[in-house]
């Protein structure tokens, strides 16, 4: 798929649309039980094309912990594209701060804000940077999260940015502590299932990327934890907690919901292919 | 496919190896003087540990810590002196007094004034990719 300049219209005209149409999240996996509730986020663009599916009970792996990919013979992916860290409208969950609550260092505040008042401009992921941490999760084009039991690890796909996959580790393993290790964007994971929540911890994140669309910054020193759940079929419940003292004066958590898009695959997307925007990135 | 590959990483690669942290963290090159014909190369490199901003000024065989920094994000105003040794092995004290410019960018800039005793003049690095 070749993404123009129309795309990218149509995709932020589309995102603003989900957060003005889309009902209060808090209510959305009860109000989804057995019902058409809130318009379904369609597809690759993120655009509200219709009532959401009647959602189906979490599908489960035979001991019992949730699937977080489509359950066998279907198929489909997570609508990652809208959603965000802080505020309560839209898909956001009702526990979020506001941004006015989010405890920045002082740099990283007036940091953030600068970016917000250049639209955003410089933002590495327009130029085909894998998007780490959070932005993983609200990347357009689809995410796919796949476990692979015998090899104890979950594989989070990608199906925009330059089409990364995220490896979690559930095999117990630490985290490297060797002064070698080199931060990489999307960090090393690993995580365990506590009761119905897959429980991520991430570090060794480098700098060159932004971790959320917001513009939050980041140092190597953030530490993740996420929490990910699938209340019901059609929805994913996803939950990050920063901690990186060198940008924030202390911990904050936030997060979002994300729909399923049913009886779909990825389509070919490739950031770096025909990638025409950033020139057009021109801020104030 | 070749060439496209190898334009492709030119055109990305300043957002590849970007640093998005601390705006003062990496290394800027640049240089001081009094005119533009006078001018005295420099290397910053730099890093911010959590509550200040570290650093050394132009690594090697001459390098030297910077000291006395202080940062005010309101305004991206940066200051920091450090006790410069130049070839012939003269040590001064110089003092920097700069502004970051153009902050969201990977190849900002820092702008303003370099003191050496009574000489003054101007001060510009830019960040490196």
């Amino acid at each position: 798929m070749r993404p123009h300049m129309f795309t990218w219209l149509l995709l932020t005209a589309a995102t603003l649309g989900t957060f003005a149409f889309a009902q209060a999240p808090a209510q959305a996996p009860a109000q989804a039980a057995g019902k058409a509730a809130a318009p379904a986020p369609s597809t690759r663009t993120g655009r509200t094309t219709g009532p959401r599916p009647p959602s189906a009970p979490t599908p489960r792996w035979p001991d019992g912990h949730p699937m977080l990919a489509a359950a066998p013979g279907k198929t489909g992916y997570w609508n990652a594209g809208t959603g965000g860290l802080t505020g309560k409208n839209g898909m956001n969950l009702p526990t979020n701060l506001d941004i006015g609550e989010v405890p920045f260092q002082p740099w990283a505040k007036a940091l953030y804000e600068a970016r917000r008042a250049d639209q955003q401009k410089n933002d590495p992921h327009a130029r085909c940077v894998p998007p780490g941490g959070p932005r993983q999760f609200h990347t357009p084009y689809g995410l796919l999260i796949y476990e692979l039991p015998e090899a104890k690890r979950v594989l989070v796909l990608s199906g925009g940015g330059p089409r990364t996959w995220r490896v979690i580790f559930l095999d117990g393993r630490p985290h490297p502590t060797s002064d070698d290790f080199i931060p990489t964007f999307l960090g090393h994971s690993v995580g365990k299932w506590e009761g119905d929540t897959l429980a991520v911890d991430s570090v060794g994140f480098n700098e060159q990327f932004w971790f959320a669309r917001a513009g939050y910054p980041h140092t190597e020193s953030l530490h993740l934890i996420e929490h990910i759940s699938r209340p019901d079929y059609n929805t994913l419940k996803y939950e990050a907690t920063i901690d990186d003292p060198k940008a924030y004066t202390k911990t904050w958590t936030g997060g979002h919901y994300i729909y399923w898009v049913p009886d779909e695959d990825f389509e070919e997307y490739f950031c770096q292919d025909n990638n025409r925007d950033p020139s057009h990135l021109v801020g104030q | 496919m070749r060439l496209g590959a190898a334009a492709a990483a030119v055109l990305l690669s300043p957002w590849l190896i970007a640093q998005e942290g601390h705006p003062l963290k990496g290394t800027w090159h640049g240089s001081w003087g009094v005119n533009v014909q006078e001018r005295t190369p420099v290397t910053l490199v730099m890093d911010w540990d959590g509550t200040s901003v570290t650093g050394i000024l132009n690594p090697g065989i001459r390098s030297s810590p910077i000291e006395k920094t202080a940062f005010d994000p309101s305004n991206w105003q940066f200051h920091f002196e450090a006790n410069y040794k130049d070839r012939a092995g003269a040590t001064a004290r110089v003092s920097i007094d700069a502004k970051i410019q153009d902050v969201t960018n990977p190849r900002r800039s820092l702008v303003g004034t370099w003191t050496q005793g009574d000489k003054k003049g101007d001060f510009k690095a830019v960040r490196d990719n």
